[in-house]
């Protein structure tokens, strides 16, 4: 398995990171990737950035746990999972996951679950910032419901 | 002395991201720890970590130990 895994304080260029790993292992059969950028607005409010607090240690050991547990979950043979801290503009990237194995079920699942872990379990703090809204954002339900598609019976 | 640490809403309740602290002869624990930094305020749906592992339940604290206190996460 081979995992690349990143916390990363600035920003970065997904398509530059989706090049690299195509190239890489685009010749195993099956890639999948998502990018998640910064929307401009949440719930009507225009968003300026935001900012991700962090942890340092214990947020890049929750994210490398979420890799871990995707590659041992599914019939992928690499991975990649880059995620920001810090302060995101909108419209810029905060998240890159991309998973490479033979077939394009199981890389579209191992893409999908870390995406839904992420969302509830990275060690991040994430705070919404515009010209009317300053504030923390909590998981919700619906990402509780997307967490819950994954546990097993 | 423990190094106590704040994340996210709870630090900006806090006014503060850390600080330091000896512990007092006979110890203190994480709940007692917990009182003495939120009595009022505490929601209930505080979080803490020992050393960079969440954990729930109450525990002596000791010299050299790093306490966070924060909020759920929500990344992505």
């Amino acid at each position: 398995m081979d995992m690349d895994v990143r916390l990363l304080p600035a920003s970065f260029d997904p398509a530059a990171v989706h090049g690299v790993f195509l190239t890489r292992f685009g010749r195993l059969g099956a890639v999948a990737a998502f990018t998640g950028v910064v929307r401009e607005t949440a719930e009507g409010a225009a968003v300026d950035c935001l900012y991700l607090d962090w942890y340092p240690g214990m947020t890049e050991a929750s994210i490398q746990a979420i890799a871990d547990a995707a590659a041992g979950r599914f019939d992928i043979r690499a991975l990649s999972l880059h995620h920001r801290c810090g302060e995101v503009r909108a419209g810029e990237p905060v998240v890159f996951v991309a998973a490479a194995g033979a077939h394009r079920r199981a890389a579209f699942e191992a893409v999908d679950y870390m995406m839904d872990r992420l969302k509830s379990e990275a060690a991040l703090w994430k705070r919404e910032v515009g010209p009317g809204v300053d504030r923390w954002v909590e998981p919700t339900a619906g990402d509780a419901a997307d967490l819950r598609r994954w546990s097993r019976i | 002395m423990i190094d106590i640490l704040f994340f996210g809403r709870v630090a900006d309740r806090q006014g503060r991201r850390r600080m330091a602290l000896a512990l007092p002869e006979g110890g203190l624990s994480l709940f007692a720890l917990r009182l003495r930094l939120f009595d009022g305020e505490d929601d209930g749906r505080l979080r803490m970590s020992v050393n960079q592992v969440v954990v729930s339940d109450d525990r002596p604290l000791r010299d050299g130990d790093e306490v966070a206190f924060f909020s759920v996460f929500s990344g992505g």
